[in-house]
């Protein structure tokens, strides 16, 4: 049995591109929903013996302190977590004795699990390394292609594969910053650094999809006799199963930390997920199609 | 002649194919053996001592060295510090050795709260800014450890205030008559106390100090005393302080524990030989620093703890040895320098003598003769006051501030006195000169204090009002005293305020929880991924299954060798890259079953789908690593961390699928594969 999924590009195309554009539109009103890593600013987390307060009794509490942009988020039964501005670690000190004094018979004894407090400069830093690491993954990876295709020049240049792996890389990581900015805007889903290796590793996951299938058809171009659509399209059928069930496997272990692997990780775990799935998709529907675009325009 | 060797000899020297084929598959059981060991060291030596205690110690298999995993500091608990030093006002070119100052004070502060492997970094910012990373892991009280880091060093001049008047004859009489009153009103009170008044009552009524009772002490000048004291009686007799006598009647004790580590705080008794040589400081020996090896080892090989005493008192460089035969007497670990405490804190048992150690004084051993643990006195006290000489003149702060600081001062280097000794010398900027020329003037033949951090550092004699804004502070330093005074002088005088910009603290509590979480969905994906292989796969699936779990030991023993500090996002990079090491495997399966349905004889089907199935692996294994090498070099350590983990996981996953899956493959027997039993319709 044969896929036709070449023949059938068209389609892949116009659901490509009305993701990314929808992702593209989220990013540009919405943006991303920066926490403290990023614009600096204080995180609380703590955690009551018994049960934790209202949100108004903390709020009334801390608001001697006059803390700007003070947000309060139960999280569970005991659970709290603050956000406020960059405070010095008087008032950080401050802050928790307020906290415990809320009626203490009540809601018993507190317990700082986490405070993080980061400075504008830390944020700035982080976006700048960021970025660069970005720019070098991408440069690293068209040269890493165009180097291991390098015999492969009919009919389309080596480097073209490389520019394909890396259009089809910076959709799948659009896609993963549209859903997040949606996540943002509606579910309060904050970026952090973690978020950024998550994306760092979504390059390098949807590169390595893509590369399996690519591999494929520069095995099979010079032994072919269909023409250049048709070997891709082979080529893709013969990779599918494998793409699949490796994505599947990856999809599995990651599941099981989005839903068990408790809130620190959950982020990053989910950020991963879709751009495995992602990278999965555009690896068969999106990078082999954009080869046969190339060749086609060659011959224009 | 086959038939003759037998199962060793075939492994050693394998003739047939099939013969390497299981030459392989032994190394591959060695390494897995020795990975277990790594992994679960703790529980093997546990199986040594019960497999010893079982058979009367006649099995005494070797031990294996337990290395445990270094745990970051969102696992362990623990806090992350950034501070960022404010470089604006020091002059050019001198930043980098300031704020290296500034680091060493901060890890010299750090030291003090005892957590195992603080981390003090400079860190130099692309905008040349430069800012100081600590991380102190497993660190109980984060504000104290703040408020101590944050102290910036303080150089201050005082000059002495007022002179204190003499005590008239008249004066000094009266106060000895006073003082033998309190003390016989003391006695009485003693009396009282011992023969079974009530001490709280008695408290109320003599009681001159009112400092309540829930005080704990280690001050030895009272403790010392109470030590054979049973809790709830009264000290058998007065104890005389500077200030008072008290009665003193013991309510509690305890052992003393470390605030940042709650540990409890040791004491140890030991003596020490020390052989110096000429590079060692403080040392007048001529000998050079391989003969004083050869010495010292010498003598260590004839040392027993009963001639120990005698080889001190005849062979130890120590200034006094001969008399005091090395005995240092208890001391804390605080006390000694770091080899030494290192060694007879941590390494040494109570009775024996240690193996050679070296510090910057030379090469010692010692002999460690007790070890308790610091105890902590809660005591309630009645004291009765003494006449002080300060009661008769005025009370006087006896050092006064000057307007000088070191704000004043430009540099400090050391210098050399006529003698040969080391001094430091200090040169102020022109306001700073002025002021020393004033402050020396007025106090010729008195003298000039020089505080920092606010401790006594020196107080030199002014013999003449000094100008030119230069001066020498003497006194018996050693080169390296003085070498650390100008450094922290210099500190002073540089002002590099610093400040905290970014803090993470990680409770102990979220830490183990995340460690559990993560264990938890970890052994769930494993479990997860095996079923869906097996069902997949079947046979092979099973084979991918063994492959991945000898990865899986691998990796973590890897982790312990080279000492990753394994952080959530670590663990992260761990769990993706057993996605990446099944992925290698699917590549190959796929392909055989490719192979095989094309109708290739099965030797050959394995060797071809391996061949062509390792480009694709290859390939997007590298892309991969290309990535993590650039997230390793370009971000921040959170996500380094993360990279390091991965990277470390694909190159072994690499490994268990070309060579461990394939050996698995290869050793089953052909006729057990076929179509079927490896998922082929």
């Amino acid at each position: 049995m044969t896929l036709n999924i070449i023949p059938k590009r068209k389609i892949w195309f116009t659901i490509s591109i009305i993701l990314s554009g929808l992702s593209i539109v989220y990013l540009m009103m919405w943006g991303l929903n920066f926490g403290i890593d990023f614009v600096g600013g204080s995180s609380l987390n703590v955690e009551f013996t018994n049960q934790s307060p209202s949100v108004t009794q903390v709020k009334e509490a801390l608001s001697p302190l006059g803390l700007g942009s003070l947000e309060v988020q139960p999280s569970g039964d005991r659970d709290m977590i603050l956000r406020f501005e960059e405070v010095d670690e008087a008032t950080h000190h401050e802050i928790l004795n307020k906290l415990n004094s809320i009626d203490y018979e009540n809601y018993g004894e507190l317990e700082e699990l986490s405070f993080d407090s980061v400075g504008p400069s830390i944020g700035q830093t982080l976006k700048r390394k960021s970025f660069y690491a970005v720019f070098w993954v991408i440069l690293a990876i068209i040269a890493y292609i165009a180097f291991t295709f390098r015999k492969v020049a009919q009919p389309i240049a080596s480097w073209k594969y490389g520019i394909t792996a890396v259009i089809t890389l910076i959709h799948d990581c659009l896609i993963v910053l549209g859903v997040f900015s949606f996540l943002g805007h509606f579910y309060g889903m904050e970026v952090d650094s973690a978020f950024i290796a998550a994306i760092l590793t979504v390059l390098g996951y949807s590169v390595n999809d893509t590369i399996v299938v690519f591999d494929r058809i520069r095995e099979n171009l010079p032994k072919s006799e269909e023409d250049f659509a048709g070997t891709i399209n082979t080529s893709v059928n013969q990779t599918i199963i494998r793409s699949i069930n490796t994505s599947v496997t990856t999809m599995l272990i990651l599941s099981t930390i989005v839903i068990w692997g408790g809130a620190s990780v959950q982020g990053f775990a989910l950020a991963l997920l879709i751009g495995v799935f992602v990278g999965t998709y555009s690896s068969i529907f999106l990078a082999s199609p954009l080869l046969v675009l190339w060749e086609r325009k060659n011959n224009s | 002649m086959s038939e003759e060797k037998n199962i060793i000899e075939k492994i050693i020297k394998p003739d047939t194919a099939r013969g390497r084929v299981w030459q392989v598959f032994v190394l591959i059981i060695i390494l897995t053996l020795g990975g277990l060991l790594i992994d679960g060291g703790s529980y093997y030596n546990k199986g040594v001592d019960w497999l010893s205690q079982k058979t009367n110690e006649v099995v005494q298999l070797p031990k294996t060295k337990e290395v445990g995993f270094s745990l970051g500091l969102d696992l362990q608990g623990g806090t992350h510090l950034v501070y960022e030093a404010d470089v604006s006002q020091v002059p050019a070119g001198r930043e980098d050795s300031a704020v290296e100052g500034v680091r060493d004070v901060i890890e010299r502060r750090v030291n003090v709260f005892g957590v195992s492997e603080p981390e003090v970094r400079k860190v130099r910012t692309s905008e040349g800014g430069y800012r100081i990373v600590a991380d102190l892991a497993g660190i109980k009280d984060v504000n104290k450890a703040i408020e101590m880091i944050g102290k910036t060093p303080l150089l201050e001049f005082k000059e002495e205030g007022e002179m204190k008047a003499e005590l008239t004859p008249d004066e000094k009489e009266e106060l000895d008559k006073q003082n033998q009153e309190a003390e016989k009103k003391a006695g009485e009170v003693l009396g009282k106390a011992l023969s079974g008044g009530d001490f709280s009552v008695l408290e109320q009524e003599y009681d001159e100090e009112k400092d309540g009772e829930d005080e704990w002490l280690d001050d030895a000048t009272i403790t010392d005393y109470l030590i054979n004291l049973e809790k709830g009686s009264v000290y058998g007799d007065l104890i005389e302080t500077n200030e008072s006598y008290l009665i003193v009647k013991l309510l509690d004790k305890r052992t003393k524990v470390n605030e940042f580590t709650n540990e409890s705080s040791k004491e140890v008794k030991a003596s020490h030989l020390l052989i110096c040589h000429n590079e060692s400081e403080g040392c007048e020996s001529d000998l050079s620093k391989e003969n004083a090896r050869v010495k010292i080892e010498e003598i260590k090989n004839k040392a027993t703890i009963d001639n120990f005493d005698s080889l001190v008192r005849e062979n130890s460089d120590e200034p006094g040895a001969s008399q005091t035969g090395g005995d240092l007497g208890w001391f804390n670990r605080e006390s000694m320098v770091k080899p030494f405490s290192d060694t007879v804190f941590d390494n040494q048992e109570v009775g024996t003598i240690s193996y050679i150690v070296e510090t910057k004084f030379g090469y010692h051993l010692i002999y460690k003769q007790d070890e308790r643990e610091v105890v902590e006195y809660k005591v309630f006290d009645i004291a009765i006051n003494k006449k002080l000489e300060s009661d008769y003149v005025d009370p006087q702060m006896e050092w006064k501030n000057t307007e000088l600081t070191g704000k004043y001062l430009e540099s400090s280097q050391i210098s050399w006195g006529r003698t040969g000794s080391a001094q430091v010398g200090l040169q102020f900027d022109d306001k700073g000169a002025e002021l020393f020329g004033e402050i020396t003037e007025r106090n010729i033949d008195k003298r000039v204090a020089i505080f920092l951090d606010g401790e006594l550092v020196s107080a030199p004699n002014v013999n003449e009002k000094i100008t030119g804004g230069q001066a020498v502070i003497t006194g018996s330093f050693s080169v390296q005293e003085a070498k650390e005074m100008t450094q922290r002088l210099n500190q002073g005088a540089l002002p590099v305020p610093i400040k905290l910009i970014s803090q993470k603290t990680v409770g102990p509590s979220l830490g183990a929880n995340s460690v559990k979480n993560s264990l938890e969905a970890g052994m769930i994906g494993l479990i997860l991924i095996a079923i869906f292989m097996i069902i997949i796969y079947r046979y092979l699936g099973l084979l991918a299954v063994l492959s991945l779990s000898i990865y899986g030991v691998l990796v973590l023993a890897v982790f312990k060798i080279l000492s990753i500090t394994l952080t959530l996002a670590g663990l992260a990079g761990f769990i993706l890259s057993i996605g990446m090491a099944v992925d290698a495997n699917v590549l190959i399966f796929e392909r055989l079953k490719e192979e095989i349905r094309k109708g290739k004889e099965m030797t050959s089907a394995i060797n071809d789908s391996f061949k062509r199935a390792w480009p694709s692996i290859r390939d997007g294994n590298f892309s991969t690593i290309i990535t993590c090498i650039i997230l390793i070099l370009f971000t921040t350590t959170l996500i380094r961390g993360f990279a390091i983990t991965l990277a470390i996981g694909i190159l072994v996953s690499l490994f268990s699928a070309i060579v461990i899956t394939k050996n698995l493959i290869l050793l089953l027997p052909k006729k057990w594969i076929n179509k079927k039993i490896i998922g082929i319709k």
